[in-house]
């Protein structure tokens, strides 16, 4: 799996040092802007914002390179390449997933580290007043989020591949995406956490999080079922993309 | 004499249409076949199937007493008609790509035979002709020790000079323990390194047998014979 995914690094590590770059950049022009003694106040809150749509940028990109970092290889000539190497389909899933969990732990690290260094730039009441409105514990919330964010990112790849195995013809294959993604959402929804949404809620309010940003936290139910939603999906996808795609 | 690749009764439809239809073919060790026959006419889709690329639709196809999979990709080595390189590549990335995920990569094979075909390492592949990608994709899957190598149209689009480089090439590969299987419609080309053929039009067989009988049965040619069926 490590060679794959230094292939993967080496296939796009171009734009990997360019994303990262730019967010560092702004985030230090940002940074020395709100630092300036004579506007610190001035501009902090408009740097702040200018800061997080960078980031929030960034965070959509990587999600897209997420998607397409398999898309790619189903549904393009690379493909040839990838699915004949003496592969499992989960390694070859793996290599993608790993690479996208280093993508997001180093937005997160940049992001977190500026974001920490503007709110230490914050007038100290408003630093207390945003301590005491955001009081939501901190392990379930990452959690959640993080298995939310793989649980989203498998769906669609286990969408994208399930094409690839009911169809060869490109034509109709992204229309049919979106259809089994948006029933593979229908279908979780309502039956996967329909009997569990009372308790998810109640254990969002009472353990993930206590404050106005308690629907980011699912709570430890909600990661359970996103853990198990994440091992069916990929093992599903790796199963399909070694035993049934067309390429 | 052994076989190495047994396909039976394999169709492959593509909706309504078939693309391969109730195709037997066996492939013995230490010999090279040529499956032959007009585009569109399923070539392609069996050396898909044999690469593990396409899955049939009904019939079997065994390489090495096994279905297509981890373990007979690690065996066969495949060369798509299509250019599946990564666009980032340089020559010498695609070296090292095929050294480092293929256990059967002879790197020094491959650095003689990119001398012999004219190429350099530092060449973006995307920069490349279509004959020096020709020789660029044979350097690859020729390099491989592969006990069974699939061919697809290795010659279309390549220049007269490319293409004598690709046959002493594919000749060079040839020993007692390979078996190569090679598409193509380029029959003129070809013909000299073939010991058995196959017809195949609209997904079906519809001639098979040792070149050399051929030849003397049908006098002529399997150039001419091709010509004659087609």
């Amino acid at each position: 799996m490590i060679t794959l995914l230094k292939y993967e690094i080496y296939r796009r590590w171009k734009w990997l040092v360019l994303r990262y770059a730019a967010l560092i950049i702004i985030g230090a022009i940002l940074l020395n802007r709100a630092s300036f003694p004579a506007y610190q106040y001035e501009f902090i809150g408009e740097s702040i914002g200018k800061f997080a749509l960078t980031s929030l940028v960034i965070f959509i990109i990587i999600i897209v390179e997420g998607i397409n970092v398999l898309k790619e290889d189903l549904f393009e000539e690379c493909g040839y390449l990838t699915f004949t190497i003496p592969k499992k389909g989960r390694t070859i899933l793996a290599s993608k997933l790993v690479l996208l969990l280093l993508q997001l732990s180093f937005w997160a690290i940049i992001s977190i580290g500026f974001g920490s260094i503007f709110f230490s730039k914050l007038p100290y009441h408003e630093i207390v007043q945003i301590k005491t409105q955001i009081n939501f514990y901190f392990f379930p919330t990452v959690l959640f989020l993080l298995t939310a964010f793989f649980n989203f990112v498998l769906m669609i790849h286990f969408s994208l591949t399930l094409t690839k195995t009911l169809l060869v013809n490109k034509k109709y294959s992204g229309l049919l995406s979106i259809g089994i993604f948006f029933f593979l959402v229908y279908l979780i929804e309502k039956v996967y956490y329909g009997p569990f949404l009372n308790q998810i809620k109640h254990i969002s309010i009472e353990i993930g999080s206590r404050s106005n940003i308690d629907l980011l936290s699912g709570g430890y139910t909600a990661v359970f079922l996103n853990v198990i939603l994440i091992a069916i999906f990929f093992t599903a996808t790796s199963y399909l993309l070694e035993n049934k795609i067309n390429i | 004499m052994e076989q190495i690749l047994k396909a039976t009764q394999l169709s492959k439809y593509f909706y309504q249409k078939k693309a391969l239809d109730k195709v037997d073919i066996n492939i013995e060790k230490g010999k090279i076949y040529g499956v032959l026959g007009p585009n569109g006419g399923g070539k392609s889709t069996f050396l898909k199937i044999a690469a593990g690329l396409l899955k049939p639709s009904q019939g079997e196809i065994t390489i090495d007493n096994k279905n297509p999979g981890v373990y007979t990709k690690s065996i066969v080595s495949y060369l798509p008609e299509t250019n599946y390189l990564y666009k980032w590549m340089k020559v010498k990335d695609a070296l090292n790509f095929f050294k480092d995920l293929y256990a059967d990569f002879d790197t020094e094979r491959a650095r003689e035979s990119l001398k012999f075909m004219e190429l350099e390492e530092e060449e973006k592949v995307t920069s490349l002709s279509k004959g020096m990608m020709g020789r660029l994709k044979l350097t690859l899957a020729l390099s491989r020790k592969a006990k069974l190598y699939l061919l697809d149209e290795p010659l279309n689009g390549i220049d007269p000079i490319s293409r004598e480089k690709i046959i002493t090439s594919i000749l060079d590969s040839y020993n007692e323990k390979t078996s190569i299987l090679i598409c193509s419609h380029l029959i003129y080309y070809i013909e000299k390194l073939l010991d058995y053929v196959f017809f195949l039009s609209e997904g079906r067989i519809i001639l098979a047998g040792d070149a050399e009988d051929l030849r003397n049965k049908r006098g002529m040619s399997i150039d001419k014979l091709f010509q004659e069926v087609f």
